[in-house]
């Protein structure tokens, strides 16, 4: 019975949270609920500002009332401008362990600091909407945490088939409207986090970095003297590098004990100055980098990683070129990368060059044997063979061709005899 | 011609042949079954079987633990190989590995002259030398393990025969360009088709110090010689792929460190000299105590101590070797 009594008790105050979260106490949706509310701004573009009512409540932020961050909305009718937000500002929630108002402030500053960071300025403003973020060079925060389903739409049919649910059956279990449209809805993602495997995080830098016609219009800042550069070849090809890594097949093969891209490049802490929000990405040259020379060992040596890499004889481990170009295809080199003096450095060039002229040789040899000489018995090696006839069966050599002499010794006196 | 070929060769070695072409449906190629198995479709990853004993310097037992539970199924393979190997001679290297097993056939299947004859190179010093190199100066100097592994290159070149692009994609890059001529050189072009296990390949290193340990024993297989047979006809340090049987005085001398159990020197002894078998089990048979020995049991010795004479024939041991070892 007192089961029974907790419950109901705690159905209840989940259902009063559910209620809770569908508040709407500035009437935004009064509006902005409405389909097709569309307008032409000022560059004359057709612009969509309907929100979908239901996927906004089971959003991460569905119980934040809408001007808790269009905050210099005030009145209606508003304008266009004054809709952006700053991810950076306080919000609503207080943080129970410090007491204070929370805020994204400190991941902002990370991430602004850091080379994606050009990108943050640009806010959520209705002149910044997604599908242009699609394309920007520089990530906004909407660019990964996007709005994107658990559930694809359109594996949504495939999901209710394999787990034989209807959508009045999802309700016997899912209750409440909220809970479920978290599930097939849409929120604000985390990507670290029970739920999260690491090749999805690195899906989400492959959806930029593997596309490398847009990699090659990338203009890179050096931070020794703020010059700015085009991407080079190494850099364009980061993302298939790293694909033929050890850390990333590891990935692929389901095991989380690889390493993602961000594993490396923005680990948890790797110096006082970055506090580990895992957005700190920047140049390898950058001394607050996590792949700087100097900061290697501390990030290859972090927990549940290599920690033996802190030890000062594995100085070259620390080193290993993770984005080897030595891996790559060789179909892939344009013919400038391929007469680029940098690449025909490679020991692995020259190491092929010998090897594979010495394997050629061998090839045309038995090609030659097989055409020519065919019906030939195999004969003895003709590398080594006196070698080992001397050491492994303690015998010396035979002279060579000493049969062949004779016979033809032989022939020759039978001729002049007979002659 | 070839038929006649295939005719000659002893019964034993079309088995192993068969087998090997088994072990390669089974690990390679488009079955993979037991890679599969692990999760992945080659032979890297989970199924990966010389990465995790390498050595880093201030390792702990938790980073070994580490590497080994990352290739879980390639570390129980691994042990297994050398359970066996104990006990019954390097089994998986001549009769399973599609690695070393497919530049085997691939190696018979040219002619010999175009070859190299690697047999007589010292083979342990090389083997052992590359080996410490691979497990401690390699992980040092950041060179990955991976680059010189021809378990990724074998199966690499057959998803490219079979059409498969991503195999391409690696046999096309400068490493992999470098591990096919190591394949072809080290693999279709040695005589026999077995340099790279002998001198490149940790697991046949370890699993030859295996052999070794196990040869002391005198309960386990292993090739064996009863060097009263031995009439000396070199026919089987002739035939043996890893140049592990030299003549010593006529008598040949199996090295335990290199010899790979395929059994092809028992199927071409006439004189049922040399045998993968265990050594006598009876220690000291009654006959014997009774001093009436007159058909002596085989003294079958898996480590011969003969000491080379510069010139001169062997000498006919009339007594049965007693204080011999085995």
């Amino acid at each position: 019975m007192l089961y029974l009594i907790l419950f109901l008790l705690l159905t209840a105050s989940s259902n009063l949270f559910a209620n809770e979260r569908y508040n709407d106490p500035d009437g935004c949706f009064s509006c902005h609920a409405l389909s097709g509310l569309q307008y032409i701004d000022k560059q004359g573009i057709l612009r969509d500002a309907s929100i979908e009512q239901s996927h906004y409540y089971s959003s991460l932020h569905g119980s934040v009332p809408c001007k808790d961050c269009h905050r210099k909305i005030r009145y209606y009718p508003h304008k266009e401008e004054n809709g952006q937000v700053n991810c950076a500002d306080s919000c609503h929630v207080n943080e129970p362990s410090i007491g204070e108002a929370f805020s994204h402030k400190e991941i902002v500053k990370e991430f602004s600091d850091s080379s994606h960071g050009t990108g943050a300025s640009k806010g959520f403003t209705g002149a910044n909407r997604l599908a242009e973020d699609d394309r920007s060079k520089s990530p906004s925060c909407r660019r990964c945490h996007s709005n994107s389903a658990y559930i694809e739409p359109f594996q949504m049919e495939k999901f209710k088939e394999a787990f034989q649910h209807t959508d009045t059956e999802c309700g016997n279990c899912h209750q409440g409207e909220a809970w479920r449209n978290q599930l097939s809805g849409h929120i604000l993602r985390r990507f670290i986090g029970a739920r999260w495997k690491k090749s999805d995080s690195n899906k989400l830098c492959n959806d930029c970095h593997a596309d490398r016609s847009e990699m090659q219009k990338v203009e890179l800042k050096n931070p020794e003297n703020d010059s700015k550069h085009p991407a080079d070849y190494r850099w364009q090809h980061a993302s298939e590098s790293y694909a033929k890594s050890l850390h990333s097949r590891i990935l692929v093969n389901g095991d989380e004990n690889g390493a993602s891209c961000i594993d490396c490049h923005a680990p948890d802490s790797h110096t006082s100055e970055i506090k580990g929000f895992r957005h700190g990405i920047y140049n390898a040259l950058d001394a607050k980098s996590a792949t700087h020379r100097e900061n290697l060992m501390q990030t290859c040596g972090q927990s549940n990683c290599h920690e033996f890499s802190k030890n000062s004889s594995n100085q070259g481990f620390v080193n290993t070129d993770l984005h080897s170009l030595d891996q790559l295809a060789l179909s892939d080199y344009s013919l400038d990368a391929l007469i680029d003096p940098e690449r025909l450095q490679s020991n692995w060039y020259r190491a092929f060059l010998i090897l594979g002229f010495i394997s050629l040789f061998f090839i045309l040899g038995q090609i030659i044997q097989f055409i020519f000489y065919r019906n030939n018995p195999g004969k003895d090696p003709i590398f080594g063979s006196n070698r080992f006839k001397n050491i492994m069966l303690g015998r010396p050599q035979k002279k060579k061709s000493f049969k062949r002499e004779n016979a033809k010794t032989n022939a020759k006196r039978n001729f002049n005899r007979g002659k | 011609m070839f038929i006649n070929k295939i005719i000659t060769i002893p019964k034993m070695q079309k088995w192993r042949y068969f087998s090997i072409v088994l072990g390669c449906l089974a690990f390679i190629g488009p079955i993979a079954f037991l890679p599969q198995l692990a999760g992945g479709d080659d032979m890297c990853g989970g199924l990966c079987m010389r990465r995790f004993y390498l050595y880093y310097p201030g390792m702990t037992i938790q980073d070994l633990w580490t590497h080994m539970s990352v290739a879980f199924v390639g570390v129980f393979l691994f042990f297994m190989i050398i359970a066996v190997t104990f006990f019954n001679g390097r089994l998986w290297c001549s009769y399973v590995c599609p690695v070393g097993g497919m530049t085997e056939l691939g190696s018979r299947l040219l002619n010999d002259r175009w070859k190299i004859e690697f047999r007589s190179l010292p083979q342990i010093p090389i083997r052992y030398g590359y080996f410490a190199v691979f497990v401690l100066v390699m992980p040092m100097l950041g060179i990955s393990a991976c680059t010189f592994c021809n378990f990724i290159t074998v199966p690499r070149l057959v998803e490219t025969f079979m059409g498969e692009y991503r195999g391409l994609v690696f046999i096309i890059s400068s490493v992999g360009l470098v591990n096919l001529a190591l394949l072809f050189l080290f693999g279709f072009f040695a005589n026999k088709g077995r340099a790279y296990c002998q001198f490149l390949c940790p697991i046949g290193a370890v699993d030859g110090v295996v052999n070794r340990v196990g040869a002391h024993f005198r309960y386990t297989h292993h090739i064996r010689v009863e060097q009263n047979r031995c009439s000396g006809c070199k026919l089987c340090a002739e035939k043996c792929m890893c140049g592990a049987i030299k003549m010593v005085n006529q008598i040949a001398v199996v090295d335990q460190y290199s010899c790979m159990s395929c059994h092809e020197c028992a199927d071409v002894c006439d004189w049922n000299a040399i045998e993968l078998t265990t050594g006598s089990r009876n220690k000291n048979p009654k006959r014997v105590r009774k001093n009436i020995d007159i058909y002596p049991e085989p003294n079958w010795q898996s480590i011969l101590k003969i000491k080379p004479k510069a010139k001169g024939k062997k000498k006919i041991k009339t007594k049965p070797a007693k204080d011999a070892k085995l």
